[in-house]
């Protein structure tokens, strides 16, 4: 009898189950399942501005390297004219500040000291705790609160050219925020998907510096999205080296690579993104810098690289002035008194005083993984062995079955 | 209790009916109790009653969206796009025709030529009337050569009698000079001079079309507007005073308080049923370009070119907030002194200024009395005269007009000659307002319906997506609003039109941009099933189990007795 009940049950569970599976690909389904329907109007709106979105996602102090690329690429798109308005900067943690900083309020990408990125005028929209997924999504899509001030906001428009930068832990289709949540595939695909049926930019480069990077933009399929990966799938990103003096590594090597390349350019340059993506080379790398082009329109020679890391301003002269009958004017005009008063907006400026120890360093170039990574691709390993992890996880659960019976029954 | 009653049974029936082939394994006497099911089932039923009180309680609340009505209107404002009606009134004076029949033959002329000078579909519904001899207009003396006097003339013969309706006007004289056209401030034109009929017909039909309608714009320019107004029809107007470099100890200053109430006011004014529009200014120091000049001895002056100014503009230097229009007046250091720009063909530029779409305008400004900077200690704070500023904002009135799109050359050169173009004090004349307004309606009226569009598509696409009653009533007023600006557009009402279409772009931007919409916190089936799952899955199997053993226990109880039954019926 009790045979005859576990088959029962075994049935009734396994019809359970596919009712589970069976709706959970159909909501996979739908997250990712609108029309876009605004494909054509971008081509004819004329490329006018540039905004930049940079995003160190980690914590803590061994991720010090995550912070000093954001800020990297941050005094990289500010000296090539990006405004600091049109600059989204999210930092997860504050390493100049932190005890262990033998620099206090300085960061550095070279072990060499040479330059502090944690000088003037650096802005930081979203900081610590603030920068999280919610927040982040909330960036990109628009969906602000309504007293988030207008220095933290995306306010780009359909002839917006936007860079998003992001840099620190990532695996299979996931980037980790913070240590506690994280930001998958799926969700940076939906939210580029609004922001494109919202006419939210032109064109967009998603450029991350994460292992596996490559997994994170698999699921995008905007036009206008060109997207660059530091490794591909299975591969992890290594840093490039590391600073006895400050005592973690620094810089990662897609990154320093990045900034090498840039570092030759001014504002005044025509290099072309595809000059920037040939200068990837995977032996100094360590890993495989992957960029998907498929939904870009342009041909990459012909992009300058100041189209998104850089602003170059459309301009028109202007033919003549506008010349009023002016006496009549005036007597009109002293009528009428405006209310207007002039407002002016106090942008507040993050400055931090540079008292710097100059100590000489010896180099010493070491290759750090991610311990996340190592920790995850073991795991992956070990399930890559199982020939059918679906199956698996099937007789899992009805292994689970008789244990319940067992409960019951007693 | 089943083995007690079991027992009970057996000896119940011992006693009273002594057959011997009674096998108390497959048999018993009496029918068996309904109590223990009966328990057990109405525990499980009081289960399957609460699941409908669960379900609700778990459900996600969505407003409802007036779906049909979004797709309604854009497949609307697709077939038929918004037309505004217009009345064009030409009068002929002069002309010595004899009757009645030739306004007629004019009418149909002018109304043949007009619809193969526009190409793209106009904005306009128009209807053609044209009159010969008018005693009103000939009171309007067109000789003095004061055009603004004739023009005020015309106004107040010809104006405000259409009541709401815009009538647009052109005046032909027929007289001994040359032909000149002239459009005024307000919504009337006309051409004096040695006209034929044919000549007059073609004038008027251009003007109709290509000024009043486009107005002045040749067709075909990509975009055409470079104004960034806000989601919510906003525009804030920010000018800035830039000091290159005041080492040399002189400081620029203006009266910005006084230009404002001059200058700006009556444009803001003109402006408010396209926008609204509120003005800052600041005046800061120390903000260098980022590219550099040469000295050109053929002007004696440092030349800038314009193919350079795409780097003028030194954005981490100036901090203008660029999220809103900018005009900034720039003055150059004594190094480079004086400033000017120089145009691909080799000339200077006249306003010295140029403009950024999307962004806003720049003049270099070069002190006339900047040649002596004063060598002395003290700083010296030089107030910019008033009627230096004046001339530095005709040319921002210029820049503000040119990301309006327009025009400020005052003369318009068409196919058939060229006229020449009165400028209003405000900034705007009446006709351009005209073309403004009836251009922001249609492009807010779209902005809408896509907006909205998008807005439900994505909550379509996502079923298990929160939606709160504040977004359903804000696409609900937003509907409102689109259908009031259509309703006063075809009744030709087209200042409250635009301000009706500001009003439904701005709702539709704020509901699909309401906070509460996140990708994140979509309640998905998944979590749904992992959240109630731990509380009900243990004890539910319990239930189930214990139904179904209690069914099968009645079951075999019941054959038992029914196997006594039969055998005590053969029996007797």
């Amino acid at each position: 009898m009790a045979c005859k009940i576990r088959t029962l049950f075994d049935s009734m569970a396994m019809a359970a189950l596919f009712l589970f599976l069976g709706l959970s690909s159909f909501c996979n389904c739908f997250a990712y399942g609108f029309p876009s329907s605004s494909s054509s109007s971008s081509e004819t709106t004329m490329h006018t501005n540039n905004w930049a979105v940079l995003v160190c996602t980690s914590r803590f102090w061994f991720n010090y390297r995550h912070m000093a690329n954001t800020l990297s690429l941050y005094r990289t798109v500010k000296r090539l004219g990006i405004p600091d308005e049109r600059i989204i900067l999210m930092l997860a943690d504050d390493m100049a500040c932190n005890a262990r900083n033998k620099y206090p309020a300085q960061v550095f990408n070279n072990e060499n000291h040479k330059l502090n990125l944690y000088g003037d005028n650096v802005e930081v929209d979203y900081r610590g705790y603030e920068v999280t997924v919610e927040n982040f999504l909330r960036v990109l899509t628009g969906r602000h609160e309504t007293a988030v001030p207008r220095s933290k906001r995306l306010l780009s428009d359909e002839g917006s050219h936007i860079l998003l930068y992001m840099t620190g832990h990532g695996g299979d289709e996931f980037l980790k925020f913070q240590d506690s949540e994280e930001l998958q595939s799926h969700d940076l695909a939906d939210a580029v998907k609004q922001m494109k049926e919202k006419r939210r930019f032109k064109e967009l480069l998603i450029m991350v510096d994460t292992c596996q990077a490559a997994t994170l933009f698999s699921q995008l399929q905007s036009p206008g999205v060109l997207a660059i990966g530091s490794s591909m799938k299975g591969e992890n990103s290594y840093s490039h080296h590391l600073d006895s003096d400050v005592g973690v590594s620094v810089v990662d090597r897609f990154t320093f690579y990045t900034l090498a390349f840039f570092e030759r350019l001014n504002m005044y340059d025509n290099a072309s993104l595809s000059s920037l993506f040939n200068s990837y080379n995977p032996s100094m790398l360590m890993s495989t810098a992957y960029h998907r082009t498929d939904l870009y329109q342009r041909r990459l020679e012909e992009v300058p690289v100041t189209n998104f890391f850089g602003s170059v301003m459309e301009t028109i002269h202007t033919d003549s002035a506008y010349k009023a009958p002016s006496t009549k004017a005036y007597i009109r005009a002293e009528i009428k008194l405006s209310p207007d008063k002039p407002v002016t907006d106090d942008q507040s400026k993050t400055t931090t005083n540079s008292d710097g120890l100059d100590q000489n360093s010896d180099r010493k170039p070491s290759d750090q993984a991610c311990p996340f990574t190592r920790l995850m691709s073991s795991f992956n390993d070990k399930v890559q062995t199982v020939e059918e992890v679906d199956s698996l996880v099937n007789y899992g659960l009805v292994t689970m079955i008789p244990l319940l019976l067992l409960a019951t029954l007693l | 209790m089943a083995e007690v009653s079991d027992a009970a049974n057996a000896g119940t029936s011992r006693s009273e009916e002594p057959i011997s082939d009674f096998d108390p394994k497959s048999m018993r006497k009496t029918k068996p109790g309904l109590k223990r099911l009966f328990l057990t089932l109405s525990v499980l039923f009081s289960f399957v009653l609460g699941f409908p009180f669960l379900w609700k309680s778990v459900e996600i609340y969505r407003a409802p969206l007036p779906f049909r009505e979004i797709d309604h209107l854009s497949a609307r404002l697709d077939s038929a796009p918004l037309l505004f009606p217009c009345h064009f009134q030409a009068i002929f004076i002069g002309f010595n025709s004899k009757s009645s029949a030739s306004a007629d033959d004019l009418q149909s002329a002018i109304s043949d030529r007009v619809p193969k000078l526009t190409s793209q579909t106009p904005h306009c519904d128009y209807t053609i009337s044209v009159s010969v001899g008018s005693d009103a207009i000939r009171a309007v003396d067109f000789d003095r050569g004061d055009d603004e006097a004739v023009d005020e003339l015309l106004e107040s013969a010809l104006g405000g009698s259409a009541g709401e309706r815009k009538v647009y006007s052109v005046v032909v004289v027929n007289r001994d000079e040359d032909v000149r056209a002239v459009v005024g401030k307000y919504r009337h034109a006309w051409i004096s001079g040695r006209v034929s009929e044919a000549e007059a017909v073609s004038r008027v039909a251009e003007i109709f079309v290509k000024v009043f309608v486009n107005g002045g714009k040749e067709e075909g320019l990509i975009h055409g507007e470079f104004m960034p107004v806000g989601a919510d029809g906003r525009i804030v107007l920010s000018f800035n005073l830039l000091n290159a470099d005041p080492r040399d100890g002189v400081y620029y200053d203006w009266d910005f308080q006084k230009i404002e109430e001059t200058v700006l006011a009556p444009v803001i004014d003109a402006l408010r049923p396209i926008s609204t529009i509120s003005v800052e200014s600041q005046v800061l120091y120390h903000t260098p370009k980022s590219s550099f000049s040469y000295w050109d001895d053929k002007w004696s002056s440092y030349i800038f070119s314009t193919k350079e100014l795409p780097f003028f503009v030194n954005s981490n230097e100036w901090h203008l907030d660029t999220s809103v229009a900018a005009g900034g007046s720039y003055i150059p250091s004594a190094d480079e002194f004086p400033l000017l720009l120089q145009l691909p063909n080799g000339e200077v530029s006249k306003t010295n200024g140029f403009i950024s779409p999307m962004w806003g305008g720049v003049i270099v400004w070069n002190p006339e009395d900047g040649g002596e900077f004063a060598d002395s200690k003290h700083p010296v704070r030089h107030r910019i005269s008033h009627q230096d500023l004046e001339k530095v904002f005709e040319v921002f009135m210029g820049q503000l007009r040119q990301l309006f799109g327009l025009k400020s050359d005052n003369v318009f050169v068409g196919a058939s000659g060229a006229s020449r173009l009165l400028t209003s004090e405000r900034g705007f004349t009446l006709w351009e307002l005209d073309v403004l307004s009836r251009k922001h309606t249609c492009f807010n009226l779209h902005s809408c319906a896509t907006t909205l569009g998008s807005l439900s598509k994505l909550v379509q696409s996502l079923p298990r997506m929160i939606i709160m009653d504040e977004i359903g009533k804000q696409v609900h007023y937003s509907l409102e609003a689109a259908k009031l600006a259509q309703i006063n557009a075809s009744l030709g009402v087209s200042d409250a039109s635009a301000v009706a279409s500001r009003q439904a772009r701005s709702l539709a931007e704020d509901a699909f941009l309401h906070p509460s919409i996140m990708s994140i916190s979509y309640y998905s089936f998944e979590h749904c099933f992992a959240v109630y799952s731990p509380f009900f899955l243990p004890v539910t199997m319990h239930v189930l189990l214990a139904a179904l053993r209690e069914w099968r226990r009645y079951k075999q109880e019941n054959r038992k007795y029914l196997a006594w039954k039969t055998k005590v019926n053969k029996a007797s």
